[in-house]
């Protein structure tokens, strides 16, 4: 090892060893329950039973759509120069889309369902990514972490669209009798053709509610892991304990954005499983 | 028992108890996937591509434990 590397890493230690002795900060409260709590800001009629006011979700929901509108004018005007790096990282997100999900998974609505999934895909993925940089809507206007999909209401929307367009593309493949007759199994006795019938059925609503929860339970772990972590850095009152425990925070983080970018894949290809199982002929 | 203490017993419980079913199954998984790659390296890629889809899926039965547990913290 070099001299002067072995300089740098006995002052460091020496830094985090006298870290150990220095007097602690002040007791803070802190609730980790506090951060997924909804309150509107701007507060607007609400039509029915659907409350119309501006929360902390809507306006990060309107953020990553500004997202996606202005990185998509900035890479129309990439498409000059095909050999630069934008142009080569968002030809890398193409190629997943288009070969790595609809294509080695879809049999035979590529062309017609690669929009879909692809917009499934960059919408969440950005919203996923937005919700890793901290924005001012904490309380008293402090640096907070949310994310649009880290809430129910959210992901339930989307994968309402997924349910109703897998059906769609079965009863427009097969007609309504042939996409019923699917999901009766041929080779089975009566009775146990009718129960079959009724679990695919149940299987379809929790389908449903799988690609829902999947996706806020992950996020939410993700968001509720961020702040036990921060808070166990200055619970101690300690700065050793604090600054092995920011670098744990370090590396928890990264792993947050490995699971964003995963949770995104996931329910792009999912849907595409979905959709072109409902296209093809079964059993 | 109180109302209070059997949240707080249920919620580490099914957060806890919850974890190792789909614990063992992710080990399960990605051992057949490093050994399948050790057989064929050329379809590595395809592997891999399958073993993150079930990861996805087996996750996501380890955070419905977590969703019950938390509802059982905060919620009820």
């Amino acid at each position: 090892m070099k001299k002067g590397c072995l300089i740098w890493l006995v002052v460091v230690i020496a830094i985090v060893v006298a870290l150990g002795f220095a007097p602690g900060g002040e007791p803070q409260e802190f609730h980790v329950a506090s951060e997924f709590e909804l309150e509107p800001i701007v507060q607007l009629p609400s039509i029915g039973p659907v409350d119309l006011s501006i929360n902390k979700a809507v306006i990060y929901l309107w953020i990553s759509v500004g997202v996606i509108a202005i990185g998509s004018l900035i890479l129309n005007r990439s498409l000059k120069n095909p050999t630069g790096r934008l142009f080569g990282a968002f030809a890398g997100l193409y190629d997943l889309a288009r070969l790595g999900i609809v294509n080695s998974v879809m049999r035979k609505g590529q062309d017609t369902w690669f929009p879909y999934i692809a917009s499934v895909f960059f919408f969440i993925l950005v919203c996923n990514f937005v919700g890793l940089v901290p924005l001012p809507f904490g309380h008293h206007h402090q640096l907070a972490f949310y994310s649009a999909t880290a809430n129910l209401f959210v992901t339930l929307s989307l994968a309402s669209c997924t349910f109703v367009l897998t059906h769609y593309a079965g009863i427009r493949a097969k007609g309504v009798g042939g996409y019923v007759k699917g999901w009766i199994v041929p080779a089975a006795p009566p009775v146990l053709k009718q129960m079959l019938f009724f679990l695919e059925i149940l299987s379809e609503i929790f389908r449903l509610i799988s690609l829902a929860v999947r996706l806020f339970a992950n996020m939410l772990a993700g968001h509720v892991f961020f702040a036990v972590f921060f808070t166990l850095a200055v619970l101690f009152q300690s700065y050793l304990l604090a600054s092995v425990l920011q670098g744990a925070s370090v590396i928890m983080y990264l792993f947050e954005v490995f699971v964003a970018f995963i949770q995104a894949f996931i329910f792009a290809i999912l849907s595409a499983i979905y959709i072109g199982g409902a296209m093809q002929e079964s059993h | 028992m109180d109302a209070e203490a059997a949240k707080l017993l249920g919620a580490g419980l099914a957060a806890g108890l919850g974890v190792i079913g789909p614990g063992a199954g992710m080990g399960i998984l990605i051992g057949s996937t490093i050994q399948s790659t050790a057989r064929q390296p050329e379809m590595a890629g395809e592997l891999r591509t399958t073993m993150f889809i079930g990861i996805g899926l087996i996750e996501a039965l380890a955070l419905y434990a977590l969703i019950i547990a938390l509802i059982l913290l905060f919620v009820i």
